[in-house]
């Protein structure tokens, strides 16, 4: 394993090389910061380049856009509250109240440090465990996808710091928004008022209208909020020994689970950052912080979805099964190069293979280095006027969201959904739970339904095969836990107000 | 940047009112639309083509994206275009599949087009685990023994692997559970972790499993044995004699352009397909490039929407 993997540190610390990893990281960082552009735009938009490179600096080259991306997406959305890739759209929760108390220098370098050490975790997973893991997600079938996806949903009700009711509506509402489209299992359309949706609503325009736009309209109605705080001395910025090691345990933990969720096809980064945060907010002693710039609700969905973008390499390279539209396109640049990807590539290409893997290791130094200096730069794009900010964000948004499928339809959508997230917010709606109802209700009812189809109907699979046993369990004991807690509270609550009301009696 | 002031470039040139002649044709960039989203399949092969034309027809060839409805915003926005020439498309399968899947469509697949070339073809290959089926007729023996219980994983609803395993269905009489994923990849991986147990997808996805040892290719869709898999047998000449499914690439343009620039079109896409760099990379990805008539593009539109409308009556596919 060691020998093999410095093999791949000799091929890509050739100079030729090592360039290209540092044009694809520092790609991706830009394009991960410009609202709504995302990485798949600027692959594709490469892919021709690559026509004249070798298969291994053109895979290096379009991974580091990639995982650049992942570090880039944060910083828009804690300076901003523009979640640039929806796996950091947990990362708004935490990091923009904290850039909005004066402390973005401060968020974006624990940002940078937790996203660095995930997917150092991530990538020592890819070296030590690519086959076995791949050998297992192999056994993920429709009805553990099914259970997978209803754990998702159990654990993200808890994301939400206000009302469970509302947080559950909003949630509902997200999924009646996924239904969009065509169906996956007739292929029927449904809700397509226009051929603009037949491919759904774009999940790039509900996130920037939702929760970038809504916040400028926000801040453009309200003058107290415009006013920004900086903080530019880099004592400020640096976190104390006792903060560092308070976060080693969330960012351990959030590296687990996007390890773990990565190496799925198809479930990926988004879920994992989810995930981690429901879990942080879980083991959490003070689950009341969550929401307003709590430092482990940052460090471990950031270090989770790093650690994905890292493991969601396993199928693609072990098996040549593309998890996701990125993968595909970097599959495609390699079989236009002539090298077919498939469960033979470490066999038949071992320069490449592991070329590439230690290009993941040496990419997320490159990016570390380049994010520190670059945090007083961010930092100091808040003490731009509003008036002079605002409007060329919005540009921005539209340009990106217009780039995903040239639709001017998801331009207006965006609009929209920019009032609409502003009203929601007057309203105390918080926009989180409708895009997680998005994203994860069509996964839940794919899977359901396919399950249905391959099984005959027959529910008893996800109680009889292992491991979605093992996942209808869990969501039972966190679902139980939640009622419990819930409940014990609750009497708590009943018995205080009763010795009260004894108290007045007397 | 570029490339958006490209696109300006036609609405420039059409306000200055440029005159239509085969003899200056092209004197300004042509647009070729694409009805799938950048870096998909469609995109490359226009890509790959866009280059040499340029160099030959002495006037930039830019591709534009116009993805949505599977393909169809695109066929929509090109039948409605002016047919002076400048505006042309990458055609794929999915044309044909879409006139049987669509209860309506806002234009006509054949009349609103001028069919310029197909560019490559390629066939479709069903594949088991190894070692699973003896060989095609044991695969269809053993489903119509037991009707109902063997899976088909496939692309997704109204793809043409969808539509050729319901066709396999009709002309071999045995009845399969066909199981939508999305895109051939997911299926591939639902193959090889055993949740169904055969795929049909095209060549670039088979391939590897099968020099991996994962899986047997059990036969090829096309009429004749493909020249890249001459061991593989194909449906024809075992389980349904006359079953013959290609998919393909190919060039169309609005309906009504003027036969010497239609001629003039065809003459290019024919020299960029016959370089080797470009014939190569389309073998690269899995097809067989195959420069055609207008006449016969067309008519190989027309046969295939015929037989796509009986399958998706027959399989009962409701339409959209």
């Amino acid at each position: 394993m060691i020998d093999q993997f410095l093999l791949g540190l000799s091929v890509v610390l050739q100079p030729e090389v090592l360039m290209y990893a540092f044009f694809g990281v520092f790609l991706g960082q830009v394009i991960g910061v410009l609202p709504g552009v995302g990485a798949i735009t600027a692959i594709s938009l490469l892919l021709p380049v690559t026509f004249y490179l070798d298969p291994t600096s053109s895979v290096i080259l379009l991974a580091g856009i990639y995982y650049g991306s992942q570090y880039g997406g944060a910083i828009a959305s804690i300076l901003l509250n523009l979640p640039g890739t929806p796996s950091s759209v947990v990362t708004c929760l935490e990091g923009y109240p904290l850039a909005r108390s004066g402390r973005a220098g401060f968020a974006l370098l624990i940002t940078a440090l937790s996203s660095f050490v995930g997917s150092m975790i991530g990538v020592v997973v890819v070296v030590l465990a690519a086959i076995p893991m791949a050998a297992f997600a192999l056994k993920f079938g429709a009805p553990e996808y099914t259970m997978l996806v209803a754990l998702g949903l159990v654990a993200a009700s808890l994301i939400s710091s206000g009302s469970q009711l509302r947080a559950f509506s909003m949630a509902l509402v997200g999924i009646a928004l996924g239904m969009v489209g065509s169906d996956a299992s007739t292929g029927q359309y449904r809700f397509v008022a226009t051929d603009a949706l037949a491919d759904g609503i774009s999940l790039v325009s509900l996130a920037m209208g939702l929760f970038g736009l809504s916040e400028i309209i926000r801040n453009a109605a309200n003058s107290e909020a415009r006013k920004s705080k900086i903080q530019l001395s880099f004592k400020d910025i640096f976190p104390s020994k006792a903060e560092l090691r308070s976060l080693v345990a969330p960012v351990g933990r959030g590296a687990t689970i996007g390890s773990f969720f990565g190496a799925l096809p198809g479930t990926g980064a988004a879920i994992a950052s989810f995930m981690s945060y429901a879990f942080e907010r879980r083991v959490s002693r003070t689950p009341e912080k969550f929401g307003k710039g709590h430092l482990p609700g940052l460090c471990a969905p950031e270090a989770s979805n790093n650690a994905a973008a890292q493991t969601s390499f396993i199928p693609t390279l072990t098996l040549g099964v593309p998890g996701d539209a990125v993968m595909a396109l970097i599959i495609g640049a390699l079989i236009l190069n002539g090298i077919i990807p498939g469960p033979r590539l470490i066999v038949d290409e071992p320069e490449l293979f592991w070329g590439v893997i230690a290009s993941f290791f040496v990419g997320n130094i490159i990016l570390l280095i380049i994010n520190i200096p670059l945090i007083g730069i961010w930092v100091r794009l808040l003490s731009i006027p509003y008036y002079r900010l605002y409007p060329a964000i919005v540009l921005l948004i539209c340009v990106g969201v217009y780039s995903h499928r040239s639709s001017v339809t998801d331009v207006v959508l965006t609009l929209v959904f920019g009032l609409i997230g502003y009203i929601m917010k007057r309203y105390r709606f918080e926009p989180a739970p409708v895009l997680l109802g998005f994203v994860l209700g069509p996964m839940l009812e794919e899977n359901f339904r396919r399950t249905m189809l391959l099984y005959g109907g027959d529910f008893s699979v996800f109680v009889t095969r292992p491991i979605s046993a093992v996942l209808v369990g869990c969501g039972a004991l966190l679902l139980g836990f939640t009622l419990l807690s819930a409940f014990i509270s609750h009497r708590r609550a009943l018995k205080a107000k009763h010795q009260q009301g004894g108290s007045y009696s007397v | 940047m570029l490339k958006k002031l490209m696109l300006a470039l036609p609405v420039v040139a059409m306000m200055s009112g440029a005159a239509i002649a085969a003899d200056d044709y092209p004197d300004r960039s042509i647009r070729f639309i694409i009805g799938f989203g950048a870096g998909g399949n469609a995109d490359t092969v226009a890509r790959l083509l866009a280059e040499p034309m340029t160099k030959d027809l002495g006037q930039p060839v830019v591709v534009e994206s116009k993805p949505g409805a599977g393909g169809n915003v695109a066929s929509d926005f090109v039948s409605k275009s002016d047919p002076d020439g400048y505006t042309m498309q990458l055609m794929v399968g999915g044309h044909a599949v879409s006139a049987a899947m669509y209860n309506s469509q806002p234009f006509d697949p054949l009349a609103d087009f001028t069919f310029i070339s197909t560019i490559g073809q390629f066939p479709f290959f069903v594949a088991a685990q190894a070692g699973a089926y003896e060989n095609i007729e044991d695969l269809i023996a053993k489903a119509k023994a037991a009707p109902g219980t063997i899976k088909i994983g496939h692309s997704g609803v109204g793809s043409t692997q969808n539509l050729t395993g319901e066709l396999m269905d009709l002309e071999t009489g045995a009845d399969f559970i066909h199981v939508p994923y999305k895109g051939g990849a997911a299926a591939a991986t639902a193959l090889l972790g055993g949740e169904v147990d055969v795929v049909i997808d095209t060549g670039t996805i088979m391939t590897p499993q099968q020099e991996a040892g994962k899986f047997d290719i059990l036969a090829v869709s096309s009429k004749d044995r493909w020249p890249d898999k001459p061991e593989v047998p194909t449906l024809a000449e075992t389980v349904a004699p006359g079953f013959d499914v290609v998919s393909w690439t190919g060039v169309g343009m609005p309906a009504g352009v003027d036969p010497a620039i239609a001629d003039k079109v065809r003459a290019s896409v024919h020299a960029a397909i016959a370089d080797p760099e470009v014939s190569a990379r389309i073998e690269k990805l899995g097809a067989k490039p195959s420069p055609s008539s207008g006449e016969d593009m067309r008519a190989m539109v027309d046969s295939q929407i015929a037989v796509w409308k009986k399958v998706v009556d027959s399989a009962g596919i409701q339409k959209r």
